[in-house]
């Protein structure tokens, strides 16, 4: 489109090439005009040279320059030769001889050159609305990518099929380029793209090489290559609305990534903030017990019982078990947290696991009672040992803490298809079916109306985490007993050779 | 005998209160929930009610509504340190105290004896205050410091007399506003500058207070000083 449009400029354009069909068109539209200018030759001379013009003219409308040309030509030896006097001979010699070749030549000329331009601009026209098409094609497939590599991978997947080019995005570091796609590159890109980096305008050209640099919404450029392999090659005008197109789905996807990484960085405070409010809340109580008994056995000593005294003293003991328990907690959370597996396996024995984690419960569930139905006492499974307590005691500390004094807390055991069932019922207040999964949620506690909430939300959180790694599974059922309650069900790979395995 | 109401779902916490209120001679009711205590503390007719505000089954300040709709009795509310909000909100409610979690024995002792004497105070209004070194004649507007005059401004004296009223209980920023400016929406920036003027005047060490204590983000206290 550099070229200015006038006559010269478009002669240029035009090709002299004829294809087979437009040359037997050319040769029926003479002998036709031929045929005419012999039956209009009893109206005169002027009369055939016009049929003659006609034919020219829509030689060169319908088959471009050269088939008017040859028209031309032709026509003027047949209009020389047979109309014009004397008959059966060529002259050139009078201005009325010479006169029809100039005329047929000048109008073979201007109307082979319009309609070579009206091809042009027909040309023209369907290529930029292809160009479109293909901008409008690319930018629906970059509306969806969200991240970086989805707007490559879409850039170059429309590069090929699309534009017709092989199209390359640089990040432009410190260091140096890196590439963003995996294609193969020689140095002539590379020095292409150092060249445009240094360039002071956003865009250059070099060769068949095209290439823009983009604000890619960071602080670092992003170029962009365009090698066309299709002959026609590609405008830079095309290029330049490719590129914007390219900036504006790569600021997208800066954008999204920050979002997510602040996300992500919310999400890790929400769980800091989580993490410290429980600790404040549940470290809070044991130490006002340990606190207060043990400034009542400094202050009141000798005017409390000695029965008295013992049983605060047994207090600080458990309740310095009970933050001793917390801090297990805790220390196994981050450590599900950062994704370090079970530690340790060993061979238990569940029944005897069980049984001495009811044994260290038994204290703070004051008349509540414990139930274990063991129907075979010899199910066995490879956990760590110090963590499967954990969790069983996280489950009857869940059991007895969300239950009333003198109910019920049954716990049954049973070996089926390879696995070891552990099922933990109470009778307390139970869970809301819809919650009855985001119980195993850190940091969820079940909403007592308008009650402040019991415990760090952490037991059964760790208990699920501790079930998976092993390769088992936990859920929660309600009502646990007789329509009251929960019940939390752990099924666990049984060891080799043990059960009903 | 001294009646306390003691409201507490945490097992751990009644093991070691009931046994040690028992032997500081007090005789100790227990309600688990709230429900329980509103109805013990209309019914027992208790001295103290200690409240913590953690109950299984409503909000702690719904408690203190429900007693304070029928009964004056001082409640002592049981509260984490951190929780200023929830403790200003107690005491709006009409809780006349706190103590933080964790305590010492002594502390909370010394706090029920506070509410105690406030108590009885609501029936006649005293007519002096006597803690450590400093003493308030309600009547004359005397202030003595180990026996020797003190010049207070109105200002000063009016707060002053508030906080010995309340003597061993916590006084929230927006009574002391109330008494000394006659709105609580006066600005605190007012209130801070007035106790230390009054540290001034009877503090040993104004910047270590002894007598006048701070309570962050809720009020001030006035104590016998150790």
């Amino acid at each position: 489109m550099t070229d200015s449009p006038t006559l010269l400029g478009t002669m240029r354009k035009v090709k002299l090439h004829l294809s087979a069909g437009q040359f037997l068109l050319t040769i029926m539209l003479v002998t036709l005009s031929a045929t005419g200018s012999f039956a209009a030759a009893q109206y005169g001379e002027v009369a055939a040279a016009l049929v003659f013009v006609l034919g020219i003219t829509v030689a060169g409308a319908l088959c471009g320059l050269a088939s008017a040309l040859i028209a031309a030509l032709v026509g003027f030896l047949i209009y020389n030769f047979y109309l014009t006097e004397p008959v059966l001979t060529f002259r050139l010699v009078t201005g009325s001889d010479i006169a029809p070749l100039v005329i047929f030549n000048l109008c073979a000329l201007v109307s082979g050159v319009l309609a070579g331009r009206l091809k042009d601009h027909a040309e023209a026209a369907r290529s930029s609305n292809l160009q479109l098409n293909s901008l409008l094609e690319l930018s629906r497939g970059l509306q969806s990518a969200q991240r970086l590599e989805d707007v490559v991978a879409t850039v170059g997947k429309a590069a090929h099929e699309i534009v017709g080019a092989r199209i390359s995005l640089f990040r432009a570091e410190e260091e140096g380029l890196t590439p963003l796609d995996a294609m193969p590159r020689d140095d002539r890109w590379r020095g292409f793209a150092e060249a445009l980096l240094a360039s002071p305008t956003p865009m250059l050209r070099d060769g068949n090489l095209l290439g823009c640099r983009l604000n890619g919404g960071t602080d670092v450029p992003i170029l962009m290559i365009v090698e066309p392999f299709r002959p026609r090659g590609i405008e830079p005008a095309f290029v330049n609305a490719l590129g914007n197109m390219v900036a504006l789905a790569l600021q997208r996807a800066a954008l999204s990534e920050q979002m997510t990484e602040r996300r992500a960085s919310a999400r890790a405070e929400e769980l800091k903030t989580a993490l410290l409010a429980s600790v404040s809340h549940d470290f809070r109580t044991p130490l006002t017990a340990i606190s207060a008994s043990a400034s009542s056995l400094i202050t009141y000593g000798e005017k409390l019982d000695p029965e008295t005294s013992l049983r605060l003293l047994h207090g600080i003991v458990e309740e310095g078990e009970r933050l001793n328990r917390y801090t297990a907690n805790l220390l196994e959370m981050s450590r599900l947290e950062t994704g370090g597996g079970p530690a340790s396996l060993q061979v238990l024995g569940v029944s005897e696991m069980v049984a001495a984690a009811v044994q260290r419960v038994r204290s703070r569930a004051g008349r509540r009672s414990i139930v274990l139905r063991d129907p075979e006492s010899d199910l066995q499974i490879a956990a760590n040992p110090a963590l499967f307590e954990l969790v069983l005691i996280n489950i009857l500390d869940n059991a007895i803490t969300y239950s009333a004094d003198e109910t019920h807390i049954r716990i049954e055991l049973s070996g089926v298809d390879g696995l070891c069932r552990i099922a933990i019922a109470d009778e307390g207040f139970g869970i809301p079916a819809q919650d009855a999964d985001r119980v195993f949620d850190r940091f969820y506690r079940v909403a007592r109306s308008e009650a402040s909430p019991r415990g760090s939300g952490l037991g059964l959180a760790i208990a699920k985490g501790f079930v998976e790694a092993l390769g088992g599974t936990i859920g929660a059922t309600v009502p646990g007993i007789e329509g009251r309650g929960t019940c939390i069900t752990i099924r666990l790979p049984l060891a080799e050779g043990t059960g009903l395995s | 005998m001294t009646n306390i109401l003691l409201v507490d779902d945490e097992p751990s916490l009644i093991a070691v209160l009931q046994p040690v209120l028992g032997a500081a001679g007090y005789h100790v009711i227990v309600a688990t929930d709230g429900n329980s205590a509103s109805r013990l503390a209309l019914d027992q007719r208790p001295d103290v009610v200690l409240l913590d505000l953690g109950l299984p089954d409503m909000d702690g300040k719904e408690v203190i509504r429900r007693i304070r709709a029928a009964s004056a009795v001082p409640i002592i509310v049981i509260s984490a340190r951190h929780q200023e909000a929830e403790k200003i909100a107690a005491l709006d409610n009409g809780a006349d105290d706190y103590v933080n979690k964790p305590f010492e024995i002594g502390e909370l002792m010394a706090r029920i004896r506070a509410a105690i004497r406030r108590g009885k105070s609501l029936e006649s209004e005293p007519e002096t205050y006597s803690g450590g070194p400093l003493d308030v004649d309600f009547a004359s507007r005397q202030v003595r410091l180990d026996g020797e005059a003190v010049k207070l401004s109105p200002k000063e004296y009016d707060l002053l007399r508030v906080l010995a009223l309340s003597a061993g209980q916590v006084v929230t920023h927006k009574r002391l506003l109330a008494a000394g400016w006659g709105s609580e929406r006066t600005d605190s920036q007012y209130l801070r500058v007035y106790i230390g003027l009054l540290r001034q005047k009877i503090e040993e060490d104004p910047s270590d207070p002894r007598l006048l204590l701070t309570e962050p983000g809720v009020g001030y206290r006035l104590t016998p000083g150790a």
